[in-house]
């Protein structure tokens, strides 16, 4: 039987102590939580892609503009259902402080291939009936930062595709989308293609497209569609690279070299330290006890629960440094989304990292309190006792 | 005619120090009836401390046997000596050897855990064992808070408290002033006379052993000298 009491009275002993060990369990937790949910964030694209959609983009790289004459060669590939273009806009609002993502579309084609983009029809109709009109994800307009309303007239200046005469755009707010799925961004601008194509030519620069997105027939030949899509561009003037969405978003995400990888180094690197710092907690503890140990063997206590004493008192001191980690990052984390802004857009912890993140707390506890528990355990009564002499 | 309650018999203990072998115990025996009350004597190294601990299951010995209370304790294992120390034994040790962090009550009430008894009989059992030691007014005071001699007195509430049949005490004077000395051993001499409890007191003072019914001299690792104080309910026996 365990003496309880013990356990939390041999905790508070060193107050400074216990409450710094917890201190740096609750970092650590909050560190698990928030890169693992970085790695979430990044790969969310990934798992959530429609597998009915494909991306074609130059295969030099995601910033070499494609020809606007390929959609229609593209929507003429057999096994093809519809395809829309993206371009990357690039610009600020305000300052570049105020950097966001934007996109220019064919807003049609956009809601018909994207359903996960929700939008209201009111707002939808208000949009595709201004030439100047533009949806916001609601995240954005909810960003401090913004703040943007419905009708609000928005100036974006823009560096990769300046206005004639080096004015900013002008966009009228005209809805405000919702996705539900991690794979379309919340915090996204998206303006028509015409109102974009139109104001480049007066410059005399008509614009590229960055991104063809392509939507398959349900019994298509995936495979053969991407390769008739490639085939046909084979000889230029740009060669296309078409993958699944999937792939693309894979793609997208190792454009930052192989973030998951070493954002899962640093991971393991605190949980090693704060593994170590807790293993020298309770080592110390331990040895502050040693006598006692003694006195409790000597009064009848067992060697096991000696053992369940000393891994209680760890167990205990990692579930309380990790609730209070998981309460910190959960607290969070709409502050860590705003700060993070577009760098990891959509950063939300799942359920699956808070409850990994408490069984590496309780993991922790047993695994840092097993080398003074069994030292205990081994600990020759008369030994035990001859150390408070 | 009392039954004996501690029979120790051809024991041996020896232990290494520095690549060299010391011999503490040498084929010792020793007899102790229930009810008796035994001063161990002897010089330091003697081997006083080491046959407590053998007798009180703190140790084991090299060779012999010791039966207490009809347990034959060198054959046991860790954990069956464990849970026959809670029934049999109470300890008080020289350094007190209280519990910091609990308070008295908490620390007399802590063998009491190892029983089946309920919160608040361990608690009622706990503040009668502090009331027959005249600490009823300490029980919430932490050790730190307390005077040596009141500190003993709460380790001797603590071994009495599961009412064992033996009371093992290893220098419970040794470190305290020579009034609470006096108070210690008259709660000692209190227990053997009005509890009945048996006692086997290591002591280096001769006024501490003058208290005990018999006082037993230990020399390198064998019995010595026996000296009878009072009447005893049986003399210690070689």
């Amino acid at each position: 039987m365990l003496p309880f009491k013990l356990v939390r009275k041999n905790l508070l002993r060193r107050p400074l102590r216990a409450t710094l060990t917890v201190l740096s369990l609750t970092v650590a937790i909050f560190l698990i939580c928030f890169l693992r949910t970085l790695i979430t964030t990044l790969t969310a694209g990934v798992e959530h892609a429609d597998s009915r959609r494909l991306a074609a983009m130059s295969s030099t790289g995601l910033f070499v503009e494609l020809p606007l004459s390929y959609q229609q060669k593209i929507d003429a590939v057999e096994g093809v259902e519809r395809t829309t273009k993206f371009q990357w806009f690039g610009g600020y609002y305000r300052s570049m402080k105020g950097f966001f993502a934007q996109f220019a579309i064919d807003g049609e084609a956009m809601f018909a291939m994207y359903p996960e983009c929700e939008v209201s029809p009111e707002q939808q109709a208000s949009f595709l009936h201004t030439r100047n009109g533009c949806i916001v994800g609601d995240a954005l307009a909810a960003d401090s930062k913004f703040d943007f309303k419905l009708g609000q007239t928005i100036q974006i200046n823009s560096p990769l595709h300046p206005t004639p005469g080096n004015q900013a755009w002008d966009f009228v707010v005209c809805g405000i989308y919702h996705s539900k799925s991690p794979n379309f961004d919340n915090r996204t601008l998206f303006f028509h293609w015409e109102y974009f194509e139109e104001t480049l030519k007066g410059e005399g620069h008509p614009p590229g497209v960055g991104v063809y997105a392509i939507r398959v027939k349900p019994d298509a030949d995936i495979p053969a569609v991407i390769a008739n899509v490639k085939g046909l561009f084979e000889n230029g003037p740009q060669r296309v690279d078409c993958n699944t969405e999937a792939e693309f978003q894979r793609q997208f995400v190792t454009m930052f070299g192989n973030l998951p990888l070493f954002v899962g180094w640093i991971g393991t690197g605190v949980l090693i330290a704060i593994f170590l710092a807790c293993v020298n907690t309770m080592i110390m503890s331990m040895r502050e006890q040693l006598s006692e140990i003694g006195i409790l063997k000597s009064l009848g206590f067992t060697d096991r629960s000696m053992f369940g004493l000393l891994i209680a008192q760890s167990f205990t001191l990692c579930c309380v440094g990790g609730a209070l980690g998981l309460l910190l990052a959960w607290s969070t984390q709409r502050g860590v989304e705003n700060l993070l802004g577009t760098s990891f857009p959509g950063y939300r912890i799942l359920p699956a990292t808070f409850a990994l993140a408490a069984v590496i707390a309780m993991l922790l506890g047993l695994f840092t309190g097993l080398a003074p528990a069994w030292r205990v355990a081994k600990l020759r009564c008369v030994e035990a006792l001859r150390s408070v002499d | 005619m009392t039954s004996p309650i501690v029979s120790v018999h051809n024991l041996t203990k020896s232990y290494s120090r520095g690549g060299e072998t010391m011999r503490v115990l040498d084929g010792l025996n020793l007899q102790m009836d229930e009810g008796d009350f035994i001063a161990l004597m002897g010089p330091s190294g003697s081997g006083k401390t080491t046959l407590l601990n053998m007798v009180g299951g703190l140790d084991r010995p090299d060779q012999g046997d010791i039966d207490v209370a009809g347990d034959p304790i060198a054959e046991m294992s860790g954990a069956e000596l464990a849970h026959w120390r809670a029934r049999t034994v109470g300890f008080v040790f020289q350094g007190f050897n209280l519990i910091p962090v609990l308070t008295a009550l908490e620390n007399v009430e802590l063998p009491l855990k190892l029983t089946k008894l309920s919160g608040k009989e361990r608690r009622e059992h706990a503040k009668y064992a502090l009331q027959l030691v005249g600490l009823t007014d300490r029980m919430h005071h932490r050790p730190s808070q307390l005077s040596g001699g009141q500190e003993q007195r709460v380790a001797i509430a603590r071994a009495v408290v599961t009412d064992p049949k033996l009371i093992l005490a290893d220098e419970p004077t040794g470190d305290l002033d020579r009034t609470s000395a006096s108070q210690v051993l008259d709660l000692l001499a209190k227990l053997n006379t009005e509890l009945k409890k048996t006692i086997l007191m290591v002591t280096h003072d001769p006024h501490a052993a003058e208290r005990a019914r018999t006082i037993v001299h230990l020399d390198k690792g064998q019995l010595g000298r026996i000296e009878r104080n009072a009447p005893a309910p049986a003399a210690a026996r070689i």
